[in-house]
């Protein structure tokens, strides 16, 4: 095989030919690191490259494969995670100048646990500034979307989504917030997963809302993500918060099939008068590949969830300008005018209008329980419309109908599973007739990853949509 | 008197103590208002014998 098709295998098929020698993770890592060289100037998927340390590192593995090591799951798999992980001795930037020299001085969780399982870290990826959204001026550069440079490869977790599209990583960890890594993932034609709150531990990721944040798998096929999740998943002494529930092969049931389970399309998600018909279309179509693999297919109602984007806003960024309180005091004029404007507007949120928030929260949880009694998988699109351009969502806001249209709405697809903390999956859902992604969402009961990752290897089995390459990637 | 929308976020600055351009009041005020428009929805929700917990139980 040529040395750049291999960076177009899965993190899956580059493990087991590593593990039956068929190359060697030298060649590998070097194929992706030629990708980035080549591609990266344009498409500024990284801040930072690994070079010289995942070089170091294959050669590394190799001896082990050579001598007849035991291999984790993701060994030799060149991997990069979102610049919001801390890494150790390496420079982690959170996407904002405020960052510019914070080189912590251990590795975050995730990033401990994709070593232990044999990956070998490429680099940190590019992000909207503090793992927000809307930065007007990046400044690590602007990312692009390898399916169409002028539109935005989602946000936050940008740089894991262009990395993804234009295979210049196996996989990467993203962040989800209120749809940081299922964003990205829609826009660029990649599988991305929330999972639960608790199933990942979060320490060492730069918080924004520490009761939904999550670290994200993000990659480019469903066994993949399985795979990854797998790896990072469980208990963790350094975050109180996770859970002791045991972690399951995620790969084991994949190839089980659907028939057992019952789908339920999100009516007022679909519904909205402000969805692309593209996008509805494609939705349509994926229930009615659910039935055809024998699935139960019916409508159900979550009364609240068009609010969700709101609530989100309510919630996480009045608790992300909590966070930030400090930089918000002192250095407010190191920040993008975008992620300054946002944070002080969240700042100044009244408490009882965040109590409303959180008690609302609630409320949607228990008519997403409710939901999923009736149903074993939630579906809707990742995001009401195609990726749009850059521009487009940079702009400066003209008005509250703007800030409306433009910067709520959207943030109740991905945001509803970010305030209920259960797990949600975007994955390949076709494109639109200018060749853009479309992302279908599916979600979940609380750590029912398993059966989510199940339906969506089965959808990803029956469509053709993650084996297209996006024309930046192929030069 | 009625404020202005900037007037009435850079009163909300001072109270809650940062400092925001007068080039940007329009469209902190604009993000701020949106938001508080957004939430008075929910006061069609009844919420009253909700209690507002952070991190939900494992099992329910």
């Amino acid at each position: 095989m040529a040395r750049d098709e291999l960076a177009f295998l899965s993190a899956t098929e580059i493990a087991e030919a590593i593990a039956t020698k068929q190359v060697s993770p030298v060649e590998v890592v070097q194929a992706y690191l030629d990708r980035i060289e080549r591609f990266d100037d344009e498409l500024h998927a990284y801040i930072t490259v690994l070079r010289d340390e995942a070089l170091a590192a294959a050669r590394q593995a190799e001896e082990i494969v050579q001598r007849g090591g035991a291999l984790g799951p993701l060994f030799g798999v060149p991997v990069a995670v979102k610049d919001q992980f801390w890494t150790k001795g390496i420079l982690t930037t959170n996407g904002s100048r405020v960052y510019r020299d914070f080189v912590p001085s251990e590795d975050a969780t995730i990033v401990a646990r994709l070593k232990e399982a044999g990956a070998i870290l490429l680099g940190k990826l590019n992000l909207s500034e503090l793992a927000m959204g809307g930065t007007q001026h990046p400044p690590y550069g602007i990312p692009r979307n390898p399916w169409d440079l002028e539109r935005t490869p989602g946000e936050s977790s940008s740089g894991s989504g262009v990395a993804l599209a234009a295979h210049l990583c196996a996989a990467s960890v993203g962040e989800d917030t209120g749809g940081s890594g299922r964003g990205p993932a829609a826009c660029c034609n990649a599988v991305g997963l929330r999972p639960t709150f608790g199933r990942v531990s979060r320490y060492g990721m730069t918080p924004m809302c520490w009761f939904a944040d999550a670290a994200a798998p993000m990659t480019k096929t469903v066994r993949d993500c399985a795979l990854v999740l797998g790896a990072i998943a469980g208990y963790d002494s350094r975050d109180p918060y996770t859970s002791r529930k045991p972690v399951p092969d995620y790969t084991a049931q994949l190839a089980q099939g659907i028939r057992d389970l019952r789908f339920g399309l999100i009516r007022e998600l679909q519904e909205h008068d402000d969805m692309h018909p593209e996008v509805r279309r494609a939705i349509y179509d994926a229930l009615e590949i659910f039935k055809d693999l024998g699935a139960e297919v019916r409508e159900v109602s979550i009364p609240m969830v068009a609010l969700a984007g709101a609530v989100f806003v309510g919630v996480a960024d009045t608790e992300g300008a909590g966070a930030r309180d400090e930089i918000l005091r002192s250095r407010a004029d190191e920040l993008d005018a975008a992620t300054r404007t946002r944070l002080q507007a969240a700042a100044l949120v009244p408490a009882k209008v965040y109590n409303r928030a959180m008690k609302a929260r609630v409320l949607l949880r228990q008519q997403f329980m409710r939901a999923l009694q009736e149903v074993d998988i939630l579906v809707s699109a990742t995001m009401p419309h195609p990726p749009p351009k850059h521009a487009a969502l940079t702009a400066p806001f003209k008005g509250t109908d703007d800030v409306r249209s433009r910067f709520f709405f959207r943030r109740s697809y991905t945001g509803c599973y970010a305030l209920t903390a259960l797990p949600a999956i975007s994955i390949p859902g076709g494109f639109t007739s200018d060749g853009l992604p479309i992302g279908l969402q599916l979600g979940a009961r609380p750590f029912a990853e398993a059966t989510l990752l199940r339906a969506a290897y089965a959808y990803e089995r029956a469509t053709p949509w993650h084996d297209r390459r996006a024309p930046a990637a192929v030069g | 008197m009625t404020l202005s929308k900037e007037d009435r976020v850079r009163e909300l600055a001072r109270l809650v103590g940062i400092s925001i351009a007068e080039s940007e009041l329009s469209e902190v005020a604009d993000r701020f208002d949106s938001l508080i428009e957004e939430m008075a929805r929910l006061t069609q929700l009844d919420l009253s014998e909700i209690q507002p917990v952070t991190i939900f139980p494992e099992e329910e």
